[in-house]
């Protein structure tokens, strides 16, 4: 019986290698989704399941069924389709037809997955170059309301990992406004009057960074935690998880759970795009 | 002489437990310094082959807690064992499509979810796991602990009488933990797996 059951799923791994050869070589030319009528198990074995399993497919390491990437797999399905099957083949950019079709995203997509061919580009899994964005609901003064977090690994001592706390992003960490209409400061001579004007200046609440000394730096992360911590926010859960990755030198891609019933679903590449910055300085761009 | 035999027993029990796929850290003083001592990668392989197993024991403990034609005795039994396999203090979070396409997430500590199981609102319930579960690698925390993530698949029916009245297919992605625990008796620590938090996930609306 343990024989036939483990016959049985042998051969639908078979039959899955077979289906993928033909959905995904399909793919990489028409760049058009296949329909097929594929059953539950063989769609979540081809399924990306995990943000690891995603790198692991993208390092080339492992095969649609998990194992390990030899030479027969190598000559059904080079590197360069295999990491075109790991971006999201429903993406409208890319298919023809489509208003929003975008040759130069094409492009740009074939012009990344050259670069890392011809580099053998790999993603090191603790890279501090994978930000994690965590899409958040928050209840804030009584108001469900949608926040980033973004957290990266960090490695303590030799081999120990953990996620930390990056930076955070949302409405309502924008309260303070730029204004150049006025000139706001404190005046010189405050200190003789027991800075009488202090009041007035921080009654000016939406602009008192201008109030602050010259090295003042806004720090969502601390607002955060204050926040939490006077139960002005309470944090609820995260809706989803967006990694910005950043570790292929002069790129950044961003990898998403794409929850369908397809074969090319779960963690997917949903973009790319040049980049030439630092982790912290590509934060700073994100609104 | 007694106390020879049970030197010797203790001895015997403790080189069984060494090749029975555990690493034991001699001394609780030994014990204390968990994040100095590193599982070897044959070891981890090892806890990745018990993790396959605890991942199984648990699929059991849901088709048995969830089939109504068990005997209570064995449900509760099985409601019992599968609160072993885990953490003190697991959750389960499951996330719901909103028939307006949006996600609603629940959290629940792992004793209630698994009494909701025994007791769903219908005559008949039949869960499927498929044969895919993947497992991560195992990563090394700052408290020494061995961390990793298995996902599975739960294919759900629920029948009213002979008609089918609920079906989902979920994802499950559930936290494996790796941790030193204190063996009272030989007053040692050993290698042990836990199951932590789950996130299920529904990966398309609920027929029906």
């Amino acid at each position: 019986m343990i024989r036939f059951i483990s016959l049985y799923y042998r051969s639908i791994g078979s039959c899955l290698s077979i289906s993928f050869l033909l959905f995904f070589n399909s793919n990489c030319f028409s760049q058009k989704i296949v329909s097929t009528q594929k059953t539950n198990e063989e769609i979540f074995l081809a399924r990306i399941k995990q943000f690891n399993e995603f790198l692991d497919r993208f390092n080339y390491k492992t095969d649609f069924n998990g194992n390990q990437v030899d030479s027969v797999f190598k000559r059904k399905m080079p590197r360069g389709k295999f990491l075109n099957s790991i971006f999201d083949l429903k993406d409208k950019r890319i298919l023809s037809g489509v208003d929003s079709y975008s040759k130069s995203y094409i492009d740009l997509k074939s012009a990344f997955i050259d670069e890392v061919l011809a580099g053998g580009r790999k993603i090191n899994k603790y890279s501090p170059n994978i930000i994690a964005e965590a899409r958040s609901r928050i209840v804030y003064k009584n108001a469900p309301q949608t926040i980033s977090i973004f957290l990266s690994q960090e490695i303590i001592g030799e081999n120990k990992v953990k996620w930390v706390i990056l930076d955070v992003k949302g409405d309502i960490m924008n309260f303070l406004k730029a204004d150049t209409a006025y000139v706001r400061f404190i005046p010189p001579t405050s200190n003789e009057t027991d800075f009488i004007n202090l009041k007035r200046a921080l009654e000016d609440s939406d602009h008192l960074q201008y109030y602050a000394s010259r090295d003042f730096r806004f720090d969502p992360v601390s607002v955060f935690f204050y926040c939490i911590n006077s139960k002005l926010i309470r944090f609820e859960y995260v809706e989803q998880v967006i990694y910005h990755i950043l570790d292929i030198p002069g790129w950044c891609i961003k990898v998403r759970d794409f929850n369908r019933n397809e074969l090319n679903s779960g963690w997917l590449i949903s973009d790319v795009g040049k980049n030439s910055l630092d982790r912290i300085s590509y934060l700073k761009t994100l609104k | 002489m007694f106390n020879k035999i049970l030197l010797l027993i203790i001895t015997l029990l403790l080189s069984l437990l060494a090749s029975g796929q555990t690493k034991t850290a001699v001394t609780s003083k030994q014990a204390k310094i968990t994040d100095e001592i590193n599982l070897s990668p044959s070891d981890i392989e090892l806890f990745k082959e018990q993790t396959k197993q605890k991942i199984e024991e648990l699929q059991q403990y849901i088709v048995t807690l969830g089939n109504k034609d068990e005997p209570a005795e064995k449900r509760n039994m099985a409601e019992k064992e599968a609160l072993k396999l885990f953490y003190t203090g697991a959750q389960m979070e499951i996330s719901t499509i909103m028939p307006d396409g949006s996600i609603q997430k629940i959290n629940r500590p792992m004793e209630k979810y698994l009494a909701r199981l025994k007791s769903l609102p219908f005559t008949r319930v039949v869960i499927k796991f498929y044969d895919i579960a993947y497992i991560s690698e195992f990563t090394k925390g700052p408290d020494g602990k061995y961390y990793s993530t298995a996902t599975i698949i739960q294919e759900f029916t629920g029948f009213s009488n002979d008609d089918i009245v609920y079906k989902d297919v979920t994802k499950k992605d559930v936290e494996i933990i790796i941790d030193l625990v204190e063996d009272k008796f030989f007053n040692e620590k050993r290698w042990k797996i836990f199951l932590g938090d789950i996130k299920a996930t529904e990966t398309k609306p609920g027929i029906l």
